[in-house]
């Protein structure tokens, strides 16, 4: 019976499988179509990044997590030395933090969505729930919220949980208020709603009241062209009855519309309330303490320190011990130790506080969340000092050179410009990085032939040419001229250099700006290619109740440049106010081409056009709806220069996208970078599919492909600079190489590097970024993972020996195995201790080499190439000479380490006998005695692997020059030739010595155990010897 | 029997999609792989296994016993050097500047001591360790569909503080057989970091089914494979192997 069922299931689970794979089209989507091929984040964290939010454990005060404004939610063990990356896979945008006060070991809250709205701000996706100390994360829903300010636990009911959600910032949203769950984040109660432009930007618990909670609501709005702070339905809340009720309490505060407010609870005495107000008229801004838990308020300071851009700077932090030091978030960020009466500024740190922690215990040492990165300080806030491993820095752009290796040039948020190298000795660290402009940096390009970049600052305040040999700058933005409009920059304004003319540089403002002699003299092609809509020109009046006119709601501007590689008359610009102007002609006519496009909506920002390296009429569009609360995915393709448009975007997607890289090689491979990753189309965008090997839920602004190595560059806006090497077996993924149980994917010759210099200078908390692998790649295709049964990979020479033994990858998908070229170490004599130089494996040398797998009875084969560096100044009968004194010492390392082991062999049979037959004596001494006396001379045989080391014997120098040797590249040198000469005389003498003892001790004693009828010496092969 | 298994591996193929709990999913993974009795009877194994690091092969012989002893023994240049040698009682390492055995802290011993009690498998009998197991979902792993599985065990003490100690399994959910370990570190400059092991060419071992080969790092960083080329079963080895050696 039992087979039976047996025999049917099969049947049907053969039947099910068969039918599966003949209706199913093969879909080119999926992660494992990466593999193995994993990006790597080289930071930089030199000037790390926005920190948006900071929450210290209540009881132990070595943990620490931190929210990123868009590098996601970083935890530290050790009291803030160090940091680890927690939420990879969630949005990066981090709103607030919270531990349960009953479980914090394991319960944290995190609210997605930065709530510090400045123009450049991410988009959060509700609220997630660790459950195990934020090694996995739970998704709590509340996603429609985009932004949430705080969470409270009460803490005597860990399912009791209330939210602050912002809600949606670039438009009306019902998703707002005060949300409240009573099951532990199951369900959700909106329990304070005021309309659809009034979220809650700060909620907060009294510490010995989970029924009082005070929340303050915001009227607030960005677009694209203004932001506006304040309102009639601005104010602060207080309930007593877990948010049945709610009041407001603004006795004391002024009257008029209100804008952000800030409010806090002192930790130690419950009836002391701070908040600060950004009010209608500017001399009731400012703090205001309450003694009576909010019945009664009064102003007691209104410094520049504390009523600063409220949308950016709005937390106020109360010293957990005492309810007089209060510290306000702000430009440098404020102290006072009189309940609020007077302040100072903190210490000389990165400009621009979010948040403020304090240690449990210990008030003196305070955690400060900044622009550039996480502060701490051991005296109050005197003496501040950054984390150097938090690489959560903020990109705009990053463009490439040709050098090798490669630079990466990019702008930050408030942290200027940059380049640095993609690797450097050691890997990339701190001191590798250069910075070449001051303020918001943004498109960084070097100049194709000269030691000469551009970079600017925001709103093209300046744009420096900077020659890098001399240290020197000139600023030489486009200026406007007599008779003609005020020129109008975006604040990340665009720059493009000319594939075709080194010289030309293009700047756009609302015009497009060329000069053909590095910003010197600039010539307008274009008339105003905006819509320039006056009503998107009031920039002087944004801000709402505090004046914020800093440039960066600057509009109908240029935004995106591209040339055609093909044709220097061929000029693409979009704009932020939705326009895609075309020109065939240098500039001569244009025209807006947007209009052949259906699907977006009218004036949607176009962030990116991608002219194609493949034909003259192609390019590509993305549109970024954001600013207009329009959060989907706009791709467009044209292939007859605009005049017909088709999307390539599917509900693979999430989110809205901003940049898009076309492929060098294969037009069909595009890489897409959206708000929340980047995603991989391999046919054209029929399907798509999230990158996610180490690319974290990131940003990506922009991205960049290096030519000559094939990497793809994503500029972050959080977690910095992320580099995939080689993308090029991407290229060769069709639907037959799927479909193949085993797919080797073509290999480039792997250069031999010569390096062996000396590498970090980091201390053990800076960040390094890793460097790429340049060891041979040998990448194939499994069409299933290889779970049971034997899987192997050797090299082999071209004859078939083998080389080395590897350890195959076993995914479905792409597999990636490295080779660094070394072959198997020498099998040296045993000592008593180690001689460090037998642990050099030889290099193989260039040439073609054998690749032979075998995965279970089947085997597959490929070859690679390693060739040598054609720059180098070393002679193929040099590198001959290395190789040959290499393989000399490591031959003759093997033949001494037999000559010791057949000793060994000797002499432990003459001992044995020496303890159990005295007539044996007389012969087994000698050969014990002579034997080690030899021994001595050959290898070290007291001692230890340090200080207590003994002096080198023959096997030692052996070994040392083999080392010296193998580990260079260049012909072994006179004096080490004569080394040679003098260790080779030392071996052929051990050699003779060691056969004349054989010949006679060893012969005596041989012949005494064959005479008394014992078992003879038997010694393993030399060959077996080795292979053991 | 290597193809009763592999029968038994098809039929479990097709009813995969019908595993709801943690709990029938361990078990599968355990009839998979010979049987929980079989897996319960067994009294150590003992493994040879290699490394390599940038060519330098390096070979170990690792043992595993049911009362918690263990012990590596590695050799380099003929030299065989023991590292994390648990008796029982005390754990040690040979220094290898100086070549002579020394204790642990106290903190890794009882660490040891602990986590040396889950032989062979903290899986096995996991309820009866006190131990929570709780299916979290499905992922993809290694290209393939995975059962992602949550064992909670007993708490550690590190540096002096209670932490959590979760293991995440993924189950291949065409086979049962865990593919991925998942945990974080505890300590050290990784603090934090997810750690990863991943198994695969599982073999045939006296009816048990071993994953032959592992790769051991950490998530996002890389990770370096330990091939096993033999394991024995129920090894015999004196005490004396084990035990700390007061006379260097």
């Amino acid at each position: 019976m039992k087979s039976i069922i047996l025999s049917g299931l099969l049947a049907l689970g053969f039947l099910s499988i068969h039918t599966d794979v003949q209706a199913q089209e093969i879909k080119l989507k999926g992660k494992e179509l990466f593999g193995d091929i994993n990006a790597r984040q080289i930071g930089p964290a030199i000037m790390s990044g926005r920190i948006s939010e900071i929450e210290v454990h209540p009881t132990n005060n070595r943990i620490i997590y931190i929210g990123a404004a868009g590098g996601g939610v970083w935890k530290s063990g050790n009291g803030g030395m160090s940091f680890t990356s927690i939420f990879d896979e969630q949005p990066q945008s981090i709103g607030a933090i919270a531990l349960d006060p009953s479980n914090p070991d394991k319960n944290v809250w995190v609210g997605t969505g930065e709530v510090w709205v400045r123009n450049s701000v991410s988009a959060g996706a509700g609220i997630y729930l660790s459950t195990d100390g934020g090694t996995t994360w739970n998704y709590m829903g509340l996603k429609e919220t985009e932004r949430i300010a705080g969470i409270e636990i009460n803490p005597k009911n860990s399912d009791e949980i209330y939210v602050a959600a912002m809600g949606a910032l670039w438009g009306d949203s019902n998703e707002r208020g005060v949300y409240k769950s009573s099951d532990a984040g199951k369900t959700w109660e909106k329990i304070l709603f005021v309309n659809n432009t009034t979220g809650c930007s700060d909620l907060i618990m009294d510490p010995n009241d989970p029924n009082t909670l005070y929340a303050a609501m915001w009227e607030f709005r960005r677009t694209a062209w203004s932001f506006s702070s304040g309102g009639i339905n601005s104010a602060l809340y207080k309930t007593t009855d877990g948010g049945k009720t709610w009041n407001k309490i603004h006795n004391g505060f002024p009257k008029g519309k209100l804008g952000r407010i800030a409010i806090t609870v002192a930790p130690s005495n419950s009836s002391v309330l701070y908040s600060v107000l950004e009010t209608e008229k500017d001399d009731d801004k400012g703090l205001y303490r309450s003694d009576d838990a909010g019945k009664n308020w009064k102003k007691l300071n209104g410094d520049f320190g504390l009523v600063v851009r409220p949308f950016y700077f709005s937390r106020i932090v109360v010293d957990p011990k005492n309810p007089d030091v209060v510290v306000k978030a702000g430009l440098f960020g404020s102290i006072s130790r009189d309940g609020g009466k007077t302040f100072k500024n903190l210490g000389a740190m990165h400009s621009d506080i979010h948040d403020i922690a304090f240690d449990i215990n210990d008030s003196d040492r305070i955690y400060v969340a900044t622009d550039g990165g996480l502060y701490r300080t051991y005296d109050g806030g005197n003496t501040m000092e950054i984390v150097e491993n938090l690489p959560v820095s903020q990109f705009y752009h990053v463009t490439v050179d040709n050098k090798t290796p490669y630079n990466i040039y990019g702008g930050l948020q408030d942290n200027g410009s940059w380049y640095g190298p993609s690797r450097s000795p050691g890997g990339i660290e701190a001191r590798d990085w250069m910075s070449v402009g001051a303020g918001d940096g943004f498109r960084v390009y070097k100049h194709s032939t000269k030691e000469v970049l551009y970079s600017e600052m925001q709103g093209a305040e300046n744009i420096w040419r900077y020659d890098i040999n001399r240290n020197q700058t000139k600023t030489i933005q486009p200026l406007a001229v007599k008779g003609e409009d005020e020129l109008r920059f975006n604040w990340n304004a665009p720059i493009a250099t000319s594939l075709h003319k080194p010289d030309r540089i293009f700047v756009g403002s609302q015009f497009l700006h060329m000069s053909d002699d590095m910003g010197d003299t600039w010539v307008k092609i274009s008339p105003d290619l905006t819509t320039n809509d006056k009503k998107k020109q009031n920039q002087e009046d944004s801000g709402g109740l505090s004046k914020d006119n800093s440039g960066a709601e600057k509009h109908c501007t240029i935004f995106t440049i591209a040339e055609s590689p093909l044709d220097e008359n061929v000029i693409w610009v979009g704009t932020d106010d939705g326009n895609i102007q075309l020109t065939l002609d240098g500039g001569k006519t244009w025209t807006n081409t947007v209009k052949n496009i259906t699907g977006v909506p009218a004036n949607t920002w176009v962030y990116h056009i991608e002219a194609s390296v493949h034909a003259k009429g192609t390019a590509y569009a993305v549109f970024d709806g954001h600013t207009a609360n329009d959060m989907k995915a706009y791709v467009y393709k044209t292939t007859d220069f605009g005049k017909t448009w088709t999307s390539i975007t599917t509900d693979d997607i999430e989110g809205f996208s901003r940049t898009l890289q076309e492929d060098y090689v294969n037009p069909n491979l595009l890489f897409l970078g959206t708000e929340m990753g980047l995603y991989v189309t391999i046919d054209g965008g029929q399907n798509w599919s999230k990158f996610t090997n180490n690319v974290p839920s990131v940003a990506v602004l922009h991205l960049e492909m290096h030519k000559g190595t094939n990497d793809l560059i994503l500029a972050t806006h959080g977690r910095g600079v992320i580099v995939l090497d080689d993308i090029s077996p991407l290229r060769e993924i069709t639907p037959d190489v799927v479909e193949k149980d085993v797919h080797f994917f073509a290999s480039k010759p792997t250069l031999i590097v010569e390096e062996s210099g000396f590498a970090s200078t980091s201390t053990e908390l800076q960040f390094v970024g890793p460097n790429p692998s340049r060891d041979v790649r040998i990448i194939y295709y499994l069409k299933k993972r290889h779970t049971f049964g034997k899987m192997s990979m050797e090299i082999q020479d071209m004859e078939g020996n083998t080389l080395i033994e590897l350890v195959p990858g076993k995914s479905k998908g792409i597999n990636v195995v490295t080779w660094n070229g070394s072959t198997k170490q020498p099998k040296m004599a045993k000592g008593k201790t180690f001689t460090f130089g037998g642990f050099t494996s030889p290099r193989v040398q260039a040439g073609t080499y054998k690749v032979v797998m075998t995965k279970g009875k089947a085997t597959y084969e490929t070859t690679i190439e390693l060739v040598n560096d054609p720059t180098s100044v070393i002679t193929e009968k040099e590198r001959i000479a290395q190789h040959e004194t290499t393989m000399k010492l490591f031959n003759m390392s093997q033949d001494l380490a037999y000559l010791v082991y057949e000793l060994d062999e000797y002499v432990t049979k003459a001992d044995e006998l020496i303890n159990t037959d005295k007539k044996a004596k007389k012969i087994a001494e000698p050969v014990s005695k002579k034997l080690n006396t030899l021994k001595e001379t050959l290898v070290i045989t007291t001692g230890d692997n340090y200080v207590g080391t003994a002096k080198n014997q023959l096997r030692e120098d052996i070994s040392e020059l083999y080392s010296k040797i193998a580990s260079g590249f260049e012909a072994p040198s006179s004096s080490e030739l004569e080394n040679l000469s003098l260790l080779t005389e030392r071996y052929e003498k051990a050699v003779k010595e060691f056969e004349k003892l054989k010949n006679k001790e060893v012969k005596k004693l041989e012949k005494y155990i064959t005479e008394k009828g014992g078992a003879a010496i038997t010694l393993k092969t030399y060959e077996a010897f080795i292979k053991d | 029997m290597k193809k009763l298994l592999s029968l038994c591996l098809v039929i479990f193929a097709v009813t995969s999609l019908n595993a709801q709990t943690a709990d029938e999913i361990i078990n599968n993974y355990f009839e998979n792989t010979g049987g929980k009795e079989a897996w319960l009877n067994l009294k150590g194994i003992k493994m040879n296994a290699k490394v390599n690091q940038g060519g330098l092969e390096i070979p170990l012989e690792i043992y595993q016993m049911a009362d918690g002893r263990q012990l590596t023994k590695i050799t380099f240049q003929g030299l065989t050097i023991k590292q994390g040698v648990f008796d029982g009682t005390t754990l040690w390492n040979t220094n290898f500047q100086t070549m002579k055995a020394e204790k642990a802290d106290a903190e890794a011993t009882a660490m040891m001591a602990q986590e040396s009690q889950d032989f062979p498998d903290a899986l096995v009998n996991y309820v009866a360790r006190g131990y929570t197991a709780e299916l979290i979902g499905k992922e993809t792993i290694d290209g393939t569909e995975t059962f992602k599985v949550k064992l909670t065990k007993k708490p550690l003490t590190i540096d002096g503080q209670q932490v959590d100690n979760i293991n995440y399994y993924y189950f291949e959910s065409e086979n049962f057989v865990p593919i991925l370990v998942e945990t974080t570190v505890k300590q050290g400059p990784q603090k934090g970091a997810i750690s990863q092991t991943k198994m695969s060419e599982y073999q045939e071992v006296g009816g048990l089914y071993f994953p032959f080969a592992l790769e051991q790092g950490i998530k996002g960083v890389g990770t370096a494979p330990l091939k096993i080329d033999a394991i024995v079963l129920n090894p015999e080895l004196p005490a004396s192997e084990f035990a700390f050696p007061e006379q260097q």
